[in-house]
């Protein structure tokens, strides 16, 4: 039993903290927080640079080829930030996606891309009857010769509009008697014709609406040999992405934690510093305790799935507690900054905002208290 | 990160060891009440039995060196042997010793080379059972401010005062507690921390009618006293840690009773409450299958992996030689408040079956309906949540630069 990093993950987590101290200053995130990419090409590619886009990716196809507890150190320090853009759409989701269901060609040549930042993939699953169970995919992809022909519409799909390839999942065909089945991933280049991809307006970020009229994919651009099989892809990338993203979200609660811990010693009321209230403590205390559940549990089903453990139910848990913890967290953090914290140049909202973005990304609390309970066979 | 011990194979022998130790030691007839008020006197006494081999191998207090009667074993060793207790639903010591454990702990942190030659090894060899004595009547949360007196004569304190909620079934051997041993010094510095024999003439003790007795973690205690001391004559030799110095011998053993020790067992009661839901029907339908009842199972189990996950990490910090901070207060704090929100959903879950222990329609033998009672109980030994809280919110540091540092273990 050992529950410390281990030397390689601290150097990692260093150098990652060092990166989003200099490199994301509350101003630059900011002014990135409603653009709609979250990025500039030149943090994507120091991000490249610094072997963070192929972290995950094999050697062979030129990433760093690290493990996925590896991978959520890094994210956890990007969450602090919290860092935008499409580091986990494109890297975690994206990268397990095409490495799970790819056929060699398609892994030779997305994933090289990116690791080298000149790929970014977004992965475009939820349409406008909004969910993550395969029911909810009903977006038909239909053969025409060599190519198919996809029609509808994607809803608050994660980082279209940093993309240069979606990994669009669509029906090839109507589900059995098992809803997953008939859903293929389709890899489409994001500027080809009939694809109209627009940044939802309102309180959430980098979240897109992508249209599709008549546009023709090439067949060749199926993910993997067999169409129909996209959703037991979509299940197994998502077992390792999802305690990543979790591992953002704590990241992005360990901030708000220390800058109400920060906030409670510098500002006085009464006369002494507003920490010394049991009240405000309360506060704090609560957010504290959010946070390490959403932690443990995280990095708990990191180790089991980097360990080769059965992790379903860890995963579910993960997520369940992360998404409600994050929540939880903002609001203690708003609670003991009051105003100043709705100042949007303060930077606490920027966490508020990724909270709510996030919540339901890859499912909701509910969904995964759901699959929790299937998951241990009660 | 390891969230498991790896077993050496030196340590999968030892594990062969203690199962087979275990099977021999154990009496085959050893059974232990749902509601630990039920103990027989003849229970007790196979749980002394046992704890007194336990100790003779070193085994019953297993992290302490040799010399002192402990058994000089590593973390990834005891947790083997907690493991193969937890078999038989034993855990260390087997019986109701909360005062050895914390008394223990403190005596070897504070005492002298010879009181720790003469307190320690009675106590890891199981020859003695410790009760702790804190709670006064006026002094509950704020435990500093005890009003029992010790005033040196000669070679002894003379012991005056009260104290409340102690102790268990069936006595004790030694007791310990904090007296005031100067009223004139500034509080945290006016108090002392003595060592006492049960037998000694002045001690009066009186049984308490309770909700339940409990709570403080480790075997259950049955029961609790309120204790009279007149005129009580102590070995001046029996006050740890010097005088007017008690309050510092008492953050070693109020660190573990905050939870700074950590714990690595799994919560037998949920483990079995979700058993019972998915093998229970109700008016024909298998309780797990109930929507809402499937809702509140997943309620608990989320709140009691929390739970065993705090455990684990305090209980990694304070063995490997961790820095610790605010872990062991967040522990009993979230412990104590989700036991009673878990008992208040198995309320919700099962309807008034969870409130009898009728042997026709009580579920589980009674457990959970002591289980209700326990958990309200279980709120504030060791420290209210409120106070769990206040010691976080110190060492965390809100609202000050100054953190305050976690009671010394070692």
């Amino acid at each position: 039993m050992d529950l410390g990093l281990t030397e390689a993950q601290e150097i990692l987590k260093t150098a990652a903290a060092d990166f989003v101290r200099q490199e994301y200053d509350k101003d630059t995130l900011i002014a990135l927080e409603n653009t709609p990419t979250g990025i500039t090409l030149e943090l994507f590619r120091q991000a490249a640079d610094l072997g963070w886009l192929g972290i995950l990716i094999p050697e062979s196809y030129g990433g760093t080829d690290r493990s996925l507890t590896d991978t959520a150190v890094l994210f956890e320090e990007l969450g602090r930030g919290p860092v935008l853009g499409p580091h986990f759409s494109s890297s975690v989701l994206g990268t397990l996606v095409v490495l799970l269901g790819g056929t060699e060609a398609q892994k030779q040549e997305l994933l090289t891309g990116v690791a080298q930042g000149t790929t970014v993939l977004s992965v475009a699953v939820t349409e406008p009857q909004y969910g993550w169970l395969p029911d909810t995919v009903h977006m038909p992809a239909s053969r025409q010769g060599d190519h198919y022909i996809l029609n509808g519409a994607k809803l608050f799909v994660h980082d279209a509009q940093a993309a240069t390839h979606l990994l669009c999942a669509a029906r090839t065909a109507l589900p059995g008697s098992d809803p997953g089945s008939g859903i293929t991933f389709f890899v489409v280049e994001a500027n080809s014709p009939g694809i109209e991809i627009r940044t939802l307006p309102g309180w959430m970020s980098q979240m897109d609406e992508i249209r599709f009229d008549n546009a023709r994919v090439p067949a060749a651009n199926v993910l993997g040999d067999t169409p129909g099989n996209g959703w037991d892809i979509l299940e197994a990338a998502s077992m390792g992405a999802i305690p990543i993203l979790c591992a953002y979200q704590v990241g992005s609660c360990q901030a708000v934690v220390d800058m109400s811990v920060a906030y409670s010693r510098t500002r006085h009321q009464f006369s002494q510093p507003i920490g010394r209230f049991q009240r405000v403590q309360d506060h704090i205390i609560g957010a504290v305790n959010h946070l390490d559940a959403a932690r443990w549990t995280t990095y708990e089903a990191l180790w089991k799935l980097d360990s080769g453990r059965d992790a379903r139910s860890s995963v579910h848990l993960a997520k369940a507690v992360t998404s409600e913890a994050s929540l939880k967290v903002c609001a203690g953090g708003h609670e003991v900054h009051a105003g100043v914290g709705v100042m949007r140049e303060y930077g606490l909202t920027l966490h508020t905002q990724r909270s709510r973005t996030l919540y339901h990304f890859l499912g909701d609390a509910r969904y995964h208290r759901r699959r929790l309970a299937d998951a241990l066979g009660w | 990160m390891d969230f498991e011990v790896t077993y050496t194979p030196e340590q999968e022998t030892f594990r062969a060891e203690v199962r087979g130790w275990l099977s021999e030691n154990i009496p085959a007839d050893l059974t232990q009440p749902v509601d630990p008020a039920d103990l027989t006197l003849e229970q007790y006494h196979k749980l002394r039995e046992l704890g007194r081999r336990l100790g003779a191998k070193g085994w019953l207090y297993p992290t302490y060196p040799k010399a002192y009667g402990g058994g000089d074993l590593a973390v990834d060793f005891v947790i083997i042997l907690e493991e193969e207790l937890d078999r038989y639903g034993l855990h260390l010591p087997p019986y109701y010793d909360s005062g050895g454990r914390l008394g223990g702990a403190s005596i070897f942190v504070w005492g002298t080379e010879a009181q720790k030659q003469h307190f320690l090894p009675p106590i890891f060899r199981g020859e003695w059972r410790t009760w702790q004595l804190l709670s006064e009547p006026n002094a509950g949360s704020d435990l500093a401010g005890v009003q029992t007196r010790a005033v040196r004569d000669g070679d002894s304190y003379v012991v005056n005062g009260q104290k409340t909620y102690i102790g268990s079934l069936y006595g004790c051997e030694m007791m310990w507690t904090i007296v005031v041993t100067d009223p004139e010094a500034p509080r945290h510095h006016n108090l002392g921390w003595l060592m006492i024999p049960y037998d000694l003439p002045g001690i009066d003790v009186r049984p308490m009618e309770l909700l339940t007795a409990g709570g403080e973690g480790g075997a259950s205690p049955g029961l609790k006293h309120t204790i009279f001391f007149d005129n009580l004559r102590v070995p001046a030799f029996n006050l740890v840690g010097g005088e007017n110095n008690g309050w510092q011998v008492a953050t070693t053993h109020l660190e573990l009773e905050h939870g700074g020790g950590g714990i690595v067992r799994r919560n037998r009661i949920v483990d079995q409450f979700l058993e019972y839901c998915t093998t229970t029907k109700h008016n024909g339908v298998t309780l797990s299958h109930d929507p809402n009842v499937r809702e509140d199972m997943v309620d608990i189990y989320i709140r009691s992996e929390i739970n065993r996950l705090f455990g684990l990490r305090t209980y990694w910090l304070s063995h490997a030689h961790q820095p610790r901070s605010y872990e062991g207060p967040q522990g009993s704090y979230y412990r104590k408040v989700t036991a009673l929100e878990m008992a208040e959903t198995m309320l919700r879950a099962l309807g008034p079956y969870a409130m009898t222990n009728d042997p026709q329609w009580g579920p589980l033998q009674g457990l959970l309906e002591h289980y209700q009672r326990a958990a309200v109980v279980g709120l504030h030994p060791g420290g209210t949540t409120d106070i769990q809280k206040v010691v976080m919110s110190r060492r965390i540091g809100i609202g000050r630069t100054a953190q305050e540092q976690a009671g010394r273990l070692r």
